[in-house]
């Protein structure tokens, strides 16, 4: 059962994580990222495409729940807030011609994260479920005005978003074919989330994590701990809202359902189904969700219910999540 | 202190208070501890020791008074600025980061400090074997050992020990008193000492404070204090002669 390694190694066994460390996941990750861009090729049937592009998108938003909690081991449940504010600015802005598209889509993400970070430093010193309850009232108050204001976006009715043309000279109907949009999210969130994989093995990564661990002993070996845990919370705004921002253009259309707690309930749940310790954990658990909701939403229209079964059944049982699990039995250890 | 009296102090506390809940913890404390001394602070538990460490370090804000690191007034200082100016601490109870490795945390460590002995530290700690492993897995004596070595990195001016033997056996005890009187002499570093292993303070202290309800009940070398009638009726009893 000894691997060479291990025995030269010798008594003071490394983690886990270490004597794994090969080249595998890596070689397993481009495999991936390059499959899913041909993937339309294979599968050409539009309706599974479309329904993969919005997993795709709730994948997104997922992965920044996800990374909020393994990075700064807190909860959010209001990151509808970024996801909708990044549609509502690009939809508006876009819809009364106010600036160019080029610099909607751009304020659609800075403005979010700008947003985020600064009230990341209020509230992110705030511990438990008081954070939760926080991050849930910014998301509502937003909710409720863009419900009251008719003015900004037809309040409860929406707003259909017309786009022009092109986008920095891309067709912009191409965001809104599953066929192509489909690669598009794809690129977008494996260059997402392979940037939170570089992210989290870097120094300020390891700074991050470590002040989850231990917030106090962090500030007395020497660092300040409220501005990381603003970016992060920052991060995983940018996330949320790129996921809002990909979803406006792909239906061309914003509501105040993209505020709704719900939306953040649902992003939550993906994110502990797929499991957060692994980055990629989230955005599987958003394609187990919308799988589960389409096959389950055909047979009953009770489908929260099975969800919510689901949910038990992984928090009980496997704590770790689907990608936990998979790690598990893919490297072969023990539990 | 005479000779050193004309050079700034290493460290100085200045009429340290700290209430709570009406409870005077520390109660217009002063305690002046000269560079490369090793000042071991005793008193029965609830004296205000911790509390002490808490308020020269930052984590506990003092009610007035001042606190000085080489001459100069920290006391507005945030911990992790006290931890730059060269102010290092461990605690009571292992505060370690228990999902880190211990390489992780020591790197860590000497990232926010110019001089990154790291390498040294865990050497002198004997924990190089263990860099790879978590804190979460390594036995209690070698969290008692990390948690001192997270102090050590950048070799700090002073370092404030809250009782690092605290749960040690007697054997672990000794060496660590041993690593910090050559700590001491090496590095020319000033340590206070809380400790309630006696034979470890008086062993190598230069000088012993007692507190007692909050407030300074002596100061003197470990003789002076093992024969003063009113630290052995308050505190020592009959434990040291
Ligand atoms: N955070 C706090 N809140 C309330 N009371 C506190 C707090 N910290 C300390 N105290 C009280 O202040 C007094 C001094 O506590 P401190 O921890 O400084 O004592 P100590 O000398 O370190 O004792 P020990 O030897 O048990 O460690 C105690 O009565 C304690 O109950
Ligand atoms: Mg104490």
């Amino acid at each position: 059962m000894t691997s060479l390694p291990e025995k030269l190694i010798g008594a003071a066994a490394p983690r886990p994580l270490d004597a794994q460390r090969s080249k595998l996941p890596l070689l397993l990750a481009l495999v991936v990222a390059v499959g899913g861009c041909v993937f339309p090729f294979v599968v050409t049937s539009t309706l599974t495409l479309s329904l993969l592009t919005q997993a795709l998108i709730g994948a997104m938003l997922a992965t920044g729940v996800g990374f909020l909690v393994r990075q700064n081991g807190m909860v959010s449940f209001g990151h509808a807030l970024f996801y909708g504010l990044g549609g509502y600015i690009l939809g508006v802005l876009v819809s009364r011609g106010i600036v160019p598209i080029e610099l909607a889509l751009i304020l659609a993400i800075v403005v979010p994260t700008v947003l985020a970070f600064v009230l990341g430093l209020v509230i992110t010193r705030i511990p438990g479920v008081a954070f939760g309850m926080l991050t849930l009232a910014c998301a509502q108050a937003f909710y409720e005005l863009a419900l009251k204001v008719r003015g900004l976006a037809n309040g409860d009715d929406g707003l259909a978003v017309t786009f022009p043309a092109r986008i920095f000279g891309v067709p912009v109907s191409l965001l809104q074919d599953p066929h192509s949009m489909f690669v598009i999210c794809w690129v977008v969130l494996m260059i997402a989330l392979g940037s939170l994989w570089l992210l989290m093995r870097s120094h300020y990564g390891l700074l991050t994590f470590a002040i989850k661990a231990n917030e106090e002993r962090a500030r007395f070996i020497g660092y300040e701990t409220l501005v990381p845990r603003a970016a992060i919370y920052a991060i995983s705004a940018l996330l949320a809202a790129t996921a809002g921002v990909l979803a406006t253009f792909y239906n061309a259309f914003i509501s105040p359902d993209m505020l709704h707690w719900t939306l953040s309930g649902s992003a939550l749940i993906m994110a502990i189904i797929g499991g957060t310790k692994a980055v990629w954990g989230p955005a599987l658990g958003a394609v187990v969700f919308f799988f589960i909701k389409e096959i389950a939403g055909d047979a009953t229209e009770h489908w929260p219910a099975v969800i919510g079964g689901i949910l038990i059944v992984v928090t009980v049982f496997v704590p770790i999540g689907l990608s936990g699990l998979l790690v598990r039995v893919f490297s072969g250890r023990r539990a | 202190m005479n000779a050193t009296s004309s050079q700034p102090f290493a460290l100085q506390g200045l009429d340290l208070s700290r209430v709570y809940g009406g409870f005077r913890a520390l109660d217009g404390v002063a305690i002046s501890v000269p560079k490369g001394e090793v000042r071991g602070i005793i008193g029965p538990n609830g004296a205000g020791k911790s509390t002490l460490m808490d308020v020269l370090s930052g984590r506990a804000a003092s009610w007035g008074g001042t606190v000085r690191l080489g001459g100069r007034d920290i006391g507005a200082l945030s911990p992790r600025e006290r931890r730059q100016a060269g102010l290092a601490r461990s605690f009571q109870k292992t505060n370690v980061f228990a999902e880190l490795t211990i390489d992780e945390q020591i790197r860590l460590a000497a990232r926010s400090v110019e001089i990154d002995n790291s390498a040294e530290v865990l050497d002198k700690l004997e924990l190089t074997a263990l860099r790879s492993r978590l804190a979460a897995d390594i036995s209690y004596g070698d969290r008692r050992r990390l948690d001192l070595a997270l102090a050590l990195v950048g070799r700090p001016q002073v370092l404030l020990l809250d009782e690092p033997a605290a749960g040690l056996t007697v054997e672990e005890s000794l060496a660590m008193a041993r690593l910090l009187r050559d700590l001491a002499l090496e590095w020319q570093v000033t340590v206070l000492l809380v400790e309630h292993d006696m034979e470890v303070v008086f062993g190598i202290s230069n000088r012993i404070t007692v507190l007692h309800l909050g407030k300074v009940l002596a100061e003197g070398t470990p003789d002076e204090i093992r024969s003063n009638p009113v630290v052995v009726s308050a505190y020592l009893g009959s434990s040291v002669e």
